[in-house]
């Protein structure tokens, strides 16, 4: 004997299926419009100037160089070639970073002219930012917006802090995809601080503190720029890193985390130029 | 009957699809919402889970005898739809098991076609040689019935000679692994492995008599452990030698060791402890001493060893008989360094030394031996079966200068292995005629002419009666296997059999005979015979391995595309036009349920596969009689692929073409990507070895993309929800894989954690504590999931709350009592007295989980439950709310994997208890995670995919790995005091594949967590998307073994890496084939009549 009669049962469930069907139409054009701020968030422009149109180029290069010429070294000893070259590295970030992004609540950076035409409806991401985060940091980084030189530097001097904040959480994430857990931490604190130098340092740079970027970011919903192209080819190049890893060759180089930071630099250098070139502003 | 209100534009459309529903419903709803409005009341809060029933408001008097008539005709008639709902869905679930059930057919027809052809099988016989007992007396046509020789003193006796005159009373026999046959002999070049080992070849050249060197050739496979097989039994090695047991490394056959032991002889011995896996308990204690043999890049701990331990026990050669040292630096030296380099010839020369100082020490009625069980190729790895991997040295030395040569040119040992080279299996008869033991049962060597020929080389009766004595147990051995693998032996000219006649026909010429000529006779025949039972024991079929990876193949394609999302095959997922149909149905707008499709596509494929079963079987079986080939079961293969080959048609017919297997989200992707990269991957040994590792870390690649992939979700509360579990699920997957239990092959790079230490296999107490912790956290977990759809209610709490835990806290103390039986804890206690009261504790716990599980199973109500309050807008009226509506179906579906649940931890290991119960815990959160992203099985095979990874994954967080030697034989004795079919195995099976049992058994979870009782289509979604998306996985994962096994079957892992993992896959296969139709589409049936019992009729 069922429960409820089906026949009176239909009568509520119209109520509650166009409750639901209303939720669901509601969510769905929720859905489709929701991430105002992705639709609103813009590939980032590299600065027009000609030292910044050079340095875009050269950087990637020195990066790549910097990893080639240490790489021997690496092998034999990766924790002191690791810290030795975090600091190389991290200087050539933030001189990218102050050449050639645009700082954070700028986004248009560079030129003049595009810039001042892009200002009115750029502002947006920039105080969503500051409404959600409200730092100080950021505040300043508003501030000192329109000024470059100095300000830049304090913005990408805060961004690399940042970075290396986030480092512990990359490593705990290295953790969990299989790193070693109690051996090795020097290893992998200093792969991860890698990973946060040369992938999450400009998207500090460039975004700030601003949580809906930040979201568009993390979820696939920001348009392919040298920023966001670099994190994903950092990403995606550490975790094909670990795939020599287990092979039974017996190098050298097999060793953690040699790989993962092989695979780190090297998609990092490609994502950014590709970002930046091939396929800027396209989306996921 | 007419019906009272005649149903808006009832046309008879033949087929009512639910397009046209939907807008003859809209017409009639907007008459009728108009006059009844305010009856609709919704409860937002409850939206989701709860449905509300509002009653109708009371009617005039007068409507109301004629509005109660109304409701009787339709009563009868929604019980007559009803009944003929259950039976369209019991006949489709009928057609969709069938299919299930064909699938399995052919997925048994493939591993066995394969099998046949890959899986070369030995019987192992127990027969054990004796001494009295030679075999020429049980030749029984053989005219002469006893021994060539004159009778000597001691005849039948171990001291005197079993069967042959003995010649030596000891014997040190010096294994040198890796040994190749040119490193021991003079070679005009500056290799560093030549010309440093010189000390063999210059003692048989100065002192013919005292030595000889010969080449010494291997049967592949060139691995030690299966070399030494051979040189003990002298028998050829199979990948599967079929005994009484598959425990343990532990030879069973007769051999070497076994008859010296028997005879009372004490043997020694020092080096590579493979010896004493392979013979436990045969070696004095306090003399021998094993070292590990795994650490290749030690080249000096174990030969050390040996060396030191080694010349002491020269000065007491009375204390042993037999020592056994064997030597791994030149191996070790090969795998590190390869042979062309400097540290090879420096191994060399210490051989060379050690050797020297050895035969120093020797005595008359001792024999030193010096061997190397293999040789090793260009870059110092064996295993395989070229020349140089087989190609290893044989050297002989007794001061008593017994050996001699037929030919005088035999003096100088060959240059190369080419020329009169020797089998390693004849090391076995010449020892055991030297020693005066009994020629091993199974062995198919023969005696080495050097050591009978006499000092002078013309011993010629001594040589053939050796031969004769060594053939008479080849054939004893071929007439007992013949008989006992029921094979006839074959006759006719050149074969074995008349070859031993017409050697026997010399023999019976009388006295004064042709030794020479009877000497070559038996050769002959030893020489025929090893070349069939090579023939027997060494060929892959080829032609059988084809077909079985093609019908596994057109098997992987099948349910690709009977997987595959179509594209019109949507099913409307509108509650309003289920509801208007419904009422269309009882007011006889449609004429019958017989309408509604039953059974369509599973109906057609196994009516297909039935069709084209038929012609491939008889035309199979017809062919193979016309071709005389008599092998009548190949009907079955060739009925497989036209049967696969139908069904891909049907399919064909209906538009489910191959194409529409291809994925169109970044998600279809991920779980090609995971499927197709592992699968690839176990072409490679490292990453067969490591696959745990690569699963975890998929599973977290997974995780990690459903967090941010979470971002996206536009409700906050759902957004952080959904990042939540996928943190869960990542933080659950990297707790579980600290349950580790390694392999060999993962030394030195992996600590087992599965048991208190690597040598041992039972529990630490600590360990003991993970199973109660599971009996109090888990199911808490199991109501924290289970309450925010409300759906904690019905039997739920009752049977998680109570039951549940209890069959958890009865399987901690059932651990607690084997630990303590084991360490004897509480001493004092009769004898058994724990072990009695844990074997009954278990089999309680399997009786509640298993047999009243699913009994409760199959009558639990759905976990909902009715709540009447008063309407929150009309305080006067009643409301009647349904707790636990949204997620009807998924709540009561779990109870049945948690059963599964409950009796797979009583027969895993704590720790493996602990990690099923993470698992468990993972699932929830993976179906919370795919609902949350909005990825239901329906529409993304991820889930599926994400489902079998973490059952893969959990196989090895239970204990196991890809290799025979982790079965858990001991599981089958949790519940049971004796071993009791077919109960022993079916235990074994649930400890063994618990990971993959519960995964299977989880599968229609996918689908129906937060199914609601009006959806519909469940279980076609069952069938075609989440069981064809999990089988998919293990079907590829076992085609790929099967085909990189095949390929690589020359390859030096193959037996160690590439069989196992094959076998493993094709168990698992069938296993998740067996339990996907028993557990989860029974499941899913029960689960679907008791909700249609309640709620009516959705499908």
């Amino acid at each position: 004997m069922p429960l409820v009669d089906p026949v009176t049962m239909s009568s509520t469930t119209i109520a509650k299926a166009a409750a639901s069907k209303a939720q669901a139409t509601s969510s769905k054009a929720a859905s489709s419009s929701s991430p105002p701020t992705y639709a609103l968030l813009h590939p980032v422009q590299i600065r027009q100037t000609p030292l910044a149109q050079a340095a875009r180029h050269a950087l990637p290069a020195a990066l790549a160089g910097l990893f080639a010429v240490r790489f021997r070294a690496l092998v034999a000893d990766p924790v002191s070639t690791m810290s030795t070259t975090l600091p190389l590295t991290a200087a050539l970030q933030v001189a990218y970073a102050v050449l050639c992004l645009p700082v954070a609540g700028s986004q248009g950076g560079g030129g003049g002219a595009a810039k001042g035409a892009r200002k009115q409806h750029k502002a947006r991401p920039g105080e969503g930012g500051g409404g959600g985060g409200g730092g100080g940091g950021l505040g300043l980084k508003k501030r000192s917006a329109e000024g470059a030189g100095p300000s830049a530097v304090v913005t990408a001097l805060l961004s690399l802090l940042l970075a290396l904040l986030v480092t512990p959480f990359l490593h705990a994430a290295m953790v969990l995809f299989g790193a070693p857990f109690l051996t090795h931490g020097a290893h992998t604190l200093l792969c991860a601080a890698h990973l946060a130098v040369l992938a999450l340092f400009p998207l500090f740079y460039v975004h700030g503190v601003d949580g809906p970027a930040w979201a568009a970011v993390g979820g696939f919903g920001a348009p392919l720029d040298e920023t966001f192209g670099g994190l994903v080819g950092g990403v995606v190049g550490a975790w094909l890193g670990a795939v020599p890893i287990p092979l039974d060759w017996d190098r050298d180089w097999q060793r953690w985390p040699v790989t993962i930071l092989c695979g780190l630099y090297g998609g990092y250098v490609l994502g950014r130029v590709l970002g930046g070139t091939l396929v800027w502003g396209k989306r996921f | 009957m007419p019906p009272p209100q005649p149903p808006p534009n009832q046309k008879a459309s033949p087929p009512p699809d639910y397009k046209t529903i939907a807008s003859q419903f809209a017409a009639a709803k907007r008459t009728k919402e108009a006059e009844d409005n305010k009856t609709k009341k919704k409860n937002k809060a409850q939206a989701s889970s709860v449905a509300v029933h509002n009653p109708v408001e009371p009617q005039p008097q007068l409507q109301q005898e004629q509005q109660k008539a109304i409701i009787t005709a339709r009563e009868q008639r929604r019980a007559r739809l009803e009944a003929a709902r259950k039976r369209a869905y019991q006949s489709r679930w009928a057609w969709t098991a069938s299919f299930w059930v064909w699938l399995l057919c052919v997925h048994v027809v493939g591993i066995a076609y394969f099998t046949s052809g890959f899986l070369l099988t030995r019987l192992v016989l127990e027969e054990k040689s004796a001494c009295d007992a030679p075999p020429y007396e049980s030749g029984s046509e053989s005219s002469s019935q006893s021994s060539l020789l004159p009778a000597w003193e001691g005849r039948g006796t171990v001291d005197g000679g079993c069967w042959h005159p003995r010649t030596f009373k000891r014997a040190v026999v010096v294994v040198i692994d890796a040994l190749r046959y040119d490193f021991t002999v003079p070679v005009e070049d500056d290799a560093p492995f030549h010309n440093a080992f010189p000390f063999l070849w210059e003692t048989a050249v100065r002192e013919p008599g005292r030595a000889f060197l010969r080449p010494f050739i291997a049967d592949p496979p060139t691995s030690t452990l299966q070399r030494l097989k051979g040189l003990t039994t002298g028998t050829l090695p199979t990948f599967v030698d079929v005994g009484s047991s598959f425990s343990g490394t532990a030879v069973e056959e007769d051999n070497l060791l076994m008859q010296l032991r028997d005879a009372g002889r004490r043997i020694v011995h020092l080096g590579d402890d493979t010896w004493e896996a392979l013979f436990p308990g045969y070696f004095e204690e306090n003399l021998s001493r094993a070292y590990d043999s795994f650490n290749v890049w030690d080249l000096h701990t174990v030969d050390n060893g040996v060396i030191e331990h080694i010349f002491p026990l020269m000065d007491r050669k009375s204390e042993w008989d037999v020592l056994v040292g064997h030597c791994l630096g030149v191996d070790h030296a090969g795998h590190r360094y390869g042979p062309d380099h400097p540290e090879m010839t420096k191994k060399l020369r210490q051989m060379d030394g050690f050797i020297r100082d050895l035969a120093a020490t020797m005595d008359d009625e001792t024999v030193l031996v010096v061997m190397g069980d293999h040789g090793m190729d260009s870059k110092g790895d064996h295993g395989g079966e070229s020349d140089d991997e087989v190609e290893a040295a044989l050297w002989m030395y007794s001061p008593k200068g017994i050996f001699g040569r037929t030919k005088p040119e035999y003096v100088t040992p060959s240059a190369t292995a080419k020329t009169r080279p020797v089998n390693q299996i004849d090391l076995v008869p010449t020892l055991a005629l030297l020693m005066g033991i009994p020629i091993p049962f199974n062995n198919l060597g023969r005696p080495i002419e050097e050591a009978f020929a006499g000092a002078a080389g013309s011993s010629w009766a001594n040589l053939a009666a050796a031969e004769r004595v060594a053939a008479a147990g080849i054939k004893r051995y071929q007439t007992a296997y013949f008989t006992a693998r029921g094979i006839e032996d074959s006759a006719g000219p050149g074969s074995p059999g008349e070859l031993w006649d017409k050697a026997e026909a010399l023999v019976s010429q009388g006295k004064g005979q042709d030794w020479p000529a009877i000497f070559t006779a038996f050769a002959a025949y030893q020489e025929a015979t090893l070349q069939k039972c090579k023939s027997l024991w060494a060929r892959f079929d080829l032609k059988n391995m084809v077909i079985g990876i093609s019908v596994m193949a057109l098997g992987v394609i099948v349910l690709l595309v009977y997987g595959s999302r179509g594209d019109d095959d949507d099913v409307i997922e509108d509650e309003e036009l289920d509801l208007a149909e419904k009422s269309l149905e009882l007011q006889g707008v449609k004429t019958d349920v017989e309408a509604a499709p039953s059974a369509t596509l599973d109906k057609r494929l196994v009516g297909a596969a039935l069709l084209g079963f038929l012609p491939g079987f008889i035309g199979g079986v017809i062919s193979s009689f016309v071709s005389g080939a008599g092998d009548w079961y190949r009907g079955s293969g060739i009925a497989a692929l036209t049967s696969t080959a139908a069904v891909l048609v049907s399919m064909y017919e209906v538009h489910e073409t191959v194409l529409k297997i291809i994925p169109r989200t970044l998600w279809g992707w991920m779980a090609v990507v995971f499927t197709v990269s592992q699968s690839v991957g176990f072409a490679s040994n490292s990453y067969t070895i490591w696959e745990d590792s690569i699963l975890l870390f998929f599973i977290t690649t997974f995780g990690f993309a459903s967090a941010l992939a979470a971002l996206r979700i536009p409700s906050r509360a759902d957004r952080y929800l959904a990042i939540y579990h996928s943190v869960v699920f990542v933080l659950l997957g990297r707790l579980a894989s600290f349950s580790k239990l390694c392999r060999e092959e993962q030394m030195p790079y992996c600590t087992s954690t599965y048991y208190a230490s690597a040598t041992s296999s039972t529990s630490a107490p600590w360990q003991l504590l993970i199973p109660f912790l599971v009996c109090i956290v888990l199911p808490s977990i199991l109501k924290a999931y289970l309450e925010p759809s409300r759906s904690y209610e019905g039997l739920a709490p009752t049977w998680i709350g109570y039951v549940f835990r209890t069959g958890l806290l009865m399987s901690a103390l059932y651990w607690l009592l084997d630990a303590a039986d084991n360490g004897n804890w509480i001493p004092g206690l009769p004898d058994k007295t724990l072990k009695n009261i844990s074997v009954y504790t278990a089999q309680m716990v399997l009786g509640l989980a298993l047999v009243a599980g699913t009994t409760a199973f199959i009558w639990a109500p759905p976990c909902v439950s009715i709540v009447t309050s008063a309407s929150p807008t009309d305080p006067t009226k009643a409301q009647v709310a349904i707790l636990g509506y949204g997620n009807a179906h998924g709540a009561r579906y779990l109870l049945l994997p948690l059963n599964l649940v409950a009796a797979c931890v009583l027969l895993s290991k704590p720790m493996g208890g602990g990690a099923l119960g993470l698992m468990a815990w993972q699932i929830l959160a993976l179906v919370e995670m795919l609902d949350l992203n909005n990825l239901p099985a329906t529409c993304s095979p991820i889930g599926p995919v994400m489902l079998a990874l973490l059952g893969s994954f959990y196989f090895f967080k239970t204990g196991h790995q890809a290799a025979l030697s982790s079965i858990q034989w001991d599981a089958a004795f949790i519940p049971l005091f004796t071993i009791r079919y077919p109960y022993s195995p079916l235990v074994v099976a649930l400890n063994t594949f618990a990971g993959q049992i519960l995964a299977a058994a989880a599968v229609p979870l996918l689908v129906l967590w937060k199914a609601s009782p009006r959806k519909r289509g469940l279980l076609d979604a069952v069938s075609r998307r989440a069981l064809a998306g999990f089988v998919v996985y293990f079907a590829v994962e076992c085609l790929a073994t099967m085909a990189w096994a095949g390929y690589l079957r020359r390859h030096l892992m193959l037996y160690r890496v590439f069989s196992p993992r094959f076998m493993t896959a094709a168990v698992v296969l069938l296993v998740v084939d067996l339990v996907g139709i028993l557990v989860a589409l029974a499941g899913v049936r029960c689960n679907t009549v008791a909700i249609g019992e309640v709620f009516g009729w959705a499908e």
